[in-house]
């Protein structure tokens, strides 16, 4: 199987401290990844080097063999790497269905001129795009609500809008930065399910950072254990809950 | 009457300047200080090319012409600005941009071409109600056309969440250029306006205190509300009429009262009179 | 050497001296504006009013016979208490509203104060009246004048005071702890609402010693005439680095050299676009200035 996304010794280093190093990641199509690791092992720097905010110190990141560390952000969601983020950033002040045709933009295929002139174009193009993430919604069940404004929606909804706006932008590959963090245990397993569930609809790979480990174990196929910037285990959730080296960087730290 | 008259004629260059501020500050959330310099360069452009090419076209044709080429080169000046400065966010922003739009002015202030110091005289009166007007709703059309299209959504994501925009695919860089080139173009279509109705400017007319006007106006109505910078452009300048129908000595007072006027809306009122929201009326369906 | 390389080198020279005394005329500005965007990250525009206030205070009391050793501590005082009362009344409200509306605020308010002077003292300069008499020291081709001399000693004494109050004492280490974390800072049982009208006091006050050397200096003063020293300063903190002391004094420093060289080789009409034009280079090249050191901001 051909690899979708891989890092190759990629290293993030802050001034004197190295948040990353050596990392190799391998994530293959259809893939439903996680990463953990104590509170400050890296894992959202992992994420912010992926997706191009933070520029690599050291090392290659490869989607579907093309390096991707020069780009911007933008163009890194284009070519097919969407993101949620830890504490939830949609646009507040636009409607549920703003947020998503937001994330359908670079789909959208009218230029400048075209949208000051309202012209024929602009119209087709629009109707299809609200269509879309119509359609989009309605899978989410969020779609009643596509006109209210994403800041007045509850917090497990608002996620879910989040999860949903990333696949607008059609991704390859979904990274979900801790999508349980603040959800009750009810939500949470919901949130399981939805997954895996986005992962067959979609043909996505998920790719997560996650603190709750009995979703992870759960939802993840395979699993890399980050513990100060290192590797430091990596197979499936069986080999893992058994790996010494995990239970001694957890149990040195547990407080979850 | 004929006073009256100008009024209303300066009240649509307000608007204009108002309008084209908002969608840089109030819908793309870029904190720009420096549109006076945008409108100064309009005014001396628009005026240099009526008066240097002396083409013996009808008026209204000249104005419209020498309207494309203010939109134009003040927009090419909102390039040269805003690639360097929109980098750069929040109130660092706000300085550099009230950086250039000074050094525009001390550009101008050393071009002897154009007067200089003393400012530009003899300048054809073209400007009138009716194409003021024109320009008005051009601009009306315009602003809420792309506020409603793909391209206009990127520009408001920008406020939003910059990085969240960046994430979802949006060139945030390219957005925040765009937003700005246009708004300063429209400046610039006010100042032509502006030179070919007042027939002199000098650059005392576009110093930072009107960039800070500009900005009441807008924080009147409401940042992010074309609606509101349209009442707030009005209001704005009824204020000032106001002020002088009480009297000279009350009229003297009348920048004490606009900068008060700054410091309690951003006190007791942030969100202006509109907000973020349009009048259903002409932005139907807009949410934002 | 030959006579006119001679008469260069003194011109050069001149420029350098009268830099350096305009510089630190913006240090002493910007030393107050670079505390008070250090502790609440506030870009005060007002604070060139405080130096204008300075003057007028100096103004009014030596022109109704209060000697300068009196005069100087009245306008220190009162331009340090104008900020605090302006801080109190106006910036403390909006204080978590964010930086924007922060910032428009401190522009009403430098617009407020620069009219309201000007209905209340009258638009037209006033002549400062000249309290220590001017003496000259000629070294060559080049003049120093006993007021340049203070100027730049004021400037440096005030420096050290300062570094020594920030770094050295329980109230600067209570300055530093609000500047780094309001929140932290009142769990550890500072009074940070006290500390910050006490940075905005200390701004206010070397504003205002500014405002009198000024005066002495160039022996004209009025209601405006802190608006463009003001922007000045604020661009030498930003040079400096914004926040650091050293900093706002260097970026002083080379802000009026710069100037002065400009003006006095090139052409004078441009001396106000030198800021500026500095400014920009300063933000785009190196955001944290000459001494600072960059920021990542946390996504």
């Amino acid at each position: 199987m051909t690899t979708l996304l891989e890092t190759r010794k990629a290293t993030m280093r802050f001034g004197g401290l190295v948040a990353v190093s050596d990392l190799g990641l391998e994530i293959f199509p259809s893939d439903l990844v996680g990463i953990i690791g104590p509170n400050g092992a890296g894992k959202t720097t992992v994420f912010n080097m992926i997706t191009g905010h933070y520029r690599p110190s050291g090392g290659d990141i490869l989607l579907e063999g093309r390096s991707i560390v020069k780009y911007r952000p933008a163009h890194i969601t284009q070519k097919g790497i969407a993101r949620t983020f830890q504490n939830i950033r949609l646009f507040k002040d636009l409607s549920v269905l703003d947020n998503i045709r937001l994330g359908a933009h670079h789909r959208t295929g009218y230029g400048l001129l075209s949208n000051i002139l309202c012209n024929g174009k602009y119209r087709r193009e629009e109707e299809r795009i609200r269509k879309e993430s119509l359609e989009l919604l309605k899978i989410f069940g969020l779609h009643k609500k596509h006109d209210h404004l994403s800041k007045n929606l509850p917090y497990g909804e608002q996620r879910k809008l989040e999860i949903a706006r990333a696949l607008a932008t059609d991704p390859k590959i979904l990274l979900l930065d801790e999508p349980a963090a603040g959800m009750n245990p009810k939500e949470t397993k919901d949130l399981t399910g939805l997954i895996r569930w986005v992962r067959d609809e979609f043909k996505v790979a998920v790719l997560l950072i996650e603190h709750d480990m009995r979703l992870v174990m759960e939802v993840c196929e395979r699993i890399y254990v980050l513990d100060y910037g290192k590797m430091i285990a990596h197979g499936g959730p069986g080999d893992i809950q058994k790996d010494p080296k995990v239970i001694e960087a957890y149990l040195g730290v547990q407080d979850e | 009457m004929d006073y009256i008259l100008h009024l209303i004629l300066l009240c649509g260059i307000y608007m204009i300047l108002a309008m084209s501020l908002n969608l840089i500050n109030g819908k793309c959330g870029q904190f720009s200080l420096g549109h006076a310099g945008f409108w100064a360069v309009g005014a001396y452009t628009g005026a240099s090319f009526t008066v240097f090419t002396g083409w013996p076209l009808p008026g209204f044709l000249m104005l419209f012409l020498s309207c494309i080429v203010s939109f134009l080169c003040a927009a090419l000046a909102g390039v040269l600005i805003g690639v360097p400065c929109l980098r750069l966010r929040g109130d660092y922003l706000a300085i550099a941009t009230l950086g250039f739009g000074e050094i525009i002015r001390i550009i101008i202030i050393n071009m002897d071409v154009v007067g200089g110091p003393r400012g530009f005289t003899d300048i054809p009166k073209l400007s009138n109600l009716f194409w003021t007007y024109f320009w008005v709703g051009i601009t009306i059309l315009t602003f809420r056309n792309l506020m409603h299209g793909t391209h206009g959504r990127a520009i408001i994501s920008i406020r939003e969440d910059e990085i969240a925009a960046e994430s979802m695919g949006i060139a945030t860089f390219k957005y925040k250029t765009l937003a700005f080139v246009i708004g300063a173009g429209f400046a610039g279509i006010a100042g032509t306006l502006f030179a070919h109705a007042q027939q002199f400017i000098s650059p005392q007319n576009f110093i930072f205190m009107w960039s800070a006007y500009i900005l009441l106006m807008i924080i009147l109505g409401g940042l992010g509300s074309f609606t509101g910078s349209i009442i707030g452009a009005t209001l704005f300048l009824l204020l000032g009429e106001a002020l002088r129908f009480f009297g000279e000595t009350v009229a003297e007072y009348r920048m004490i009262i606009y900068a008060l006027l700054l410091v309690l809306l951003m006190l007791l009122r942030p969100q202006g009179l509109f907000g973020k929201g349009e009048l259903k009326f002409f932005w139907k369906g807009s949410k934002t | 050497m030959s006579e006119s390389t001679t008469l260069f080198l003194y011109d050069l020279a001149t420029y350098l001296l009268n830099g350096i005394t305009q510089g630190s005329v913006y240090a002493l500005i910007a030393l107050g504006y670079t505390m008070v965007y250090g502790i609440i990250q506030l870009i005060n525009f007002a604070h060139g009013e405080f130096y204008m206030m300075g003057a007028f205070i100096g103004f009014f009391a030596l022109v109704s016979g209060v000697p300068i050793w009196l005069a100087l501590p009245a306008s220190m005082l009162g331009a340090g208490l104008l900020a605090m009362v302006t801080e109190r009344l106006v910036y403390r409200p909006l204080r978590n509203a964010g930086r924007i509306p922060a910032l428009v605020t401190a522009l009403g308010m430098s617009l407020f104060f620069q009219y309201a002077g000007q209905a209340l003292l009258g638009a037209t300069p006033r002549s400062f009246p000249q309290v220590i008499p001017t003496k000259t020291y000629q070294w060559g081709e080049l003049y120093v004048t006993n007021i340049q001399l203070l100027i730049i000693f004021c400037t440096f004494v005030l420096m050290v005071f300062l570094w020594w109050l920030v770094n050295k004492t329980r109230v600067g280490k209570a300055m530093r702890a609000t500047s780094f974390n309001h929140h932290v800072a009142e769990l550890m049982g500072i009074d940070t609402n006290k500390i910050i009208g006490l940075t905005f006091f200390i701004g206010g006050a070397f504003a205002g010693v500014a405002g009198i050397l000024v005066g002495m200096y160039y022996n004209t003063i009025d209601p405006t005439m802190g608006m463009i020293p003001g922007i000045k300063a604020f661009v030498a903190a930003v040079l400096g680095g914004i926040g650091i002391i050293p900093g706002a004094v260097l970026g002083g420093l080379v802000l009026g050299v710069a100037e002065n060289l400009v003006v006095g080789l090139w052409v004078s009409t441009y001396r106000d676009a030198i800021a500026f034009a500095i400014l920009i280079l300063i933000l785009l090249f190196k955001p944290a200035g000459l001494l600072g050191s960059p920021k990542r901001e946390k996504i």
